[in-house]
């Protein structure tokens, strides 16, 4: 390995360093919009709870004292800001409980989902985005490629309802009855969700690769076949494959909510409907809040290391 | 060929449920919310398709339901389209600051997933039908609005822009008698593509209860309600989810068929 020259090291260090910056710009002002879209759409959330009947006048007025609504919007907008980056994310106003406890418990069921989730979608992306790149003009690979399509198309709720059935089916033909679902039904549905995307990504980096000059040389070099596809190939074509992932872990969250909601599983995506239906708008807005950041946060580490896995990348900045 | 085979099967079904839609009121059997016979008697016995758990006809909820869900998904990306062209065009024909504001605001926007976004509006208004609309519609703004930009802004390069200004025409007038019409053919595919988008926002929130009433005849609120009778009769709320991926795919299929079109080469 010969060492960098130190101009380039410097380089990569800019890069880095306005990533960072451009990232955490980004994340302020998506929590900013968070709180006034929710302030401007809704008005007085106190108001809201009267009017559907959840509060009496005057525990209206005592949660909108106690909640610093009776402020101006800048000053409670201030207020929000400084608990936020003291981790506390308020009350909720149904129970009364820590937001931040109420997340903390449920937090563990969406992750378990959504990292199961995302595997089974990468296994299935992988397999048929290679299938549909390698094999293009066979049977197989169209139907790889089709495989792909329709996971994009299906609406993750009948999805759901579709995978739920069939083992409401099965289970009946073999005469058990089913078992409380467990996290191998709501995983498959996220799974083939988030497939589709992941599956044409696969599908159109390898096949650029595959057809690149590099590969060319790789073969002029005399690799072999196996191996030409499974490193040359794959590495430049990892690297949308890795800011998809990112793109993918928020968007896995707008799947969760429903996928939980259809097997009736704990989660942060059930606490998300309740919340909103409840007219909890802390829990809400600490969600949305909490989903932001977490998407800023995958997207700079998804940038990142595309930087590191393509070298091309990191003369971009 | 094959795109062109599935892009005119698109279109015809498009056509087929939009009449429907509007036909409703005289062709279905039935009033959908109302009960008509035994709850959850089926296929045939007096009712087309059978009726859902509280005896309603399943046809009638399903002919109407094409009716709310195409609607109420069509409000919304009016109001996304709305608020994307009036923020696209400013943001396209402003330099420095309002551009980059604009710009800001939008990718702000984006770093939360649309339905996110759009389940945030509803828990600001509570739920509701028309909340949804609204909601949908204002969720899917970011990413319209830079679209909608880049498209404009790719567009200023144009001669006959410079011709316009040559001749003393003032920012507006560029704006809507030179960029709208020369845009329109990328916009209206644009706007297609996210109508598909619209459609599955609406029949998400529904399906999760955030129209606030049950018994809606809509395609999501259909998916929601027929869960509980999953084994005694799976197509009060299969068929439903079928109709809205079948839609879904072929407004994606006419986008697709649409954008290719409008690109010349």
């Amino acid at each position: 390995m010969v060492p960098l020259p130190n101009r380039s090291h410097l380089q990569l260090l800019t890069v880095i360093g306005r990533r960072l910056i451009e990232g955490l710009f980004t994340a302020w002002a998506a929590v900013t919009l968070t709180f006034f879209a929710l302030r401007i759409a809704g008005g007085d959330p106190a108001d809201n709870l009267l009017a559907q009947g959840l509060a009496s006048a005057e525990q209206a007025q005592a949660l909108r004292q106690q909640l610093g609504l009776d402020h101006p919007l800048g000053i409670q907008y201030l207020e929000f800001m400084r608990n936020l980056t003291r981790g506390d994310l308020g009350i909720s106003l149904y129970t009364a409980r820590p937001v931040g406890r109420v997340i903390g418990e449920q937090l563990p069921y969406t992750i378990a989902l959504a990292l199961s989730g995302l595997m089974i979608a990468l296994a299935l992306g992988f397999v048929f985005g290679a299938l549909a790149a390698w094999r293009e003009r066979t049977a197989e690979g169209r139907f790889a490629a089709a495989m792909s399509d329709l996971a994009t198309a299906l609406p993750v709720a009948f999805t759901g309802i579709l995978i739920l059935y069939l083992a409401l089916m099965l289970s009946l033909a073999i005469g058990r009855p089913m078992a409380a679902p467990g996290l191998l039904l709501p995983a498959i549905v996220l799974g083939i969700t988030s497939s589709g995307p992941i599956g044409r990504v696969v599908q159109a980096g390898l096949r650029e690769s595959l057809n690149s000059e590099y590969i060319l040389a790789a073969r002029a070099r005399g690799l072999p076949g196996g191996a030409r596809l499974l490193w040359h190939a794959v590495r430049p074509a990892l690297s949308p494959v890795i800011s998809l992932i990112a793109l993918e872990a928020a968007y896995l969250f707008s799947g969760t909510v429903v996928t939980e909601t259809v097997f009736s599983r704990p989660g942060l995506g059930r606490l998300l409907v309740k919340s909103i239906l409840e007219a909890d708008f802390p829990i809400a807005q600490a969600l949305v809040v909490l989903a932001a950041l977490f998407y800023t946060t995958s997207h700079i580490l998804a940038d990142l290391a595309a930087i590191m896995l393509d070298p091309r990348q990191r003369r971009a900045g | 060929m094959r795109r062109n085979f599935t892009f005119s099967w698109a279109v015809v079904w498009l056509i087929g449920i939009t009449v429907i839609a509007l036909a409703a009121p005289l062709i279905a059997p039935y009033n959908p919310r109302l009960p008509v016979g035994a709850a959850l008697s089926p296929a045939g016995d007096g009712t087309m398709l059978g009726t859902d758990g509280l005896g309603r006809d399943l046809l009638s909820r399903l002919m109407y339901g094409a009716r709310y869900s195409l609607l109420s998904s069509l409000a919304a990306t009016l109001i996304t389209l709305s608020i994307g062209l009036t923020l696209g065009l400013l943001a396209s024909g402003s330099v420095g600051f309002v551009d980059r504001m604009l710009l800001a605001l939008a990718n702000a926007g984006l770093a939360i997933p649309g339905l996110l976004l759009a389940m945030l509006f509803v828990a600001g208004i509570g739920p509701g039908l028309p909340t949804v609309i609204l909601a949908v519609g204002l969720g899917g703004s970011p990413g319209f609005i830079r679209l909608a930009r880049s498209i404009f802004k790719s567009l200023m390069q144009e001669g006959y822009v410079d011709a316009a200004r040559a001749l003393g025409a003032g920012r507006v007038r560029i704006a809507l008698f030179h960029l709208l019409p020369n845009a329109m053919p990328q916009l209206v595919a644009l706007a297609t593509t996210h109508y598909a988008w619209a459609f599955l926002g609406t029949t998400t929130l529904t399906f999760l209860g955030l129209a606030g009433d049950p018994s809606l005849p809509e395609w999501g609120a259909m998916l929601d309600a027929g869960r509980t009778y999953l084994i005694q009769a799976p197509i009060l709320s299969l068929l439903p989810g079928l109709l809205i991926t079948l839609t879904v795919f072929a407004v994606h299929r006419a986008g697709l068929g649409l954008s290719t079109s409008s690109q010349p080469g």
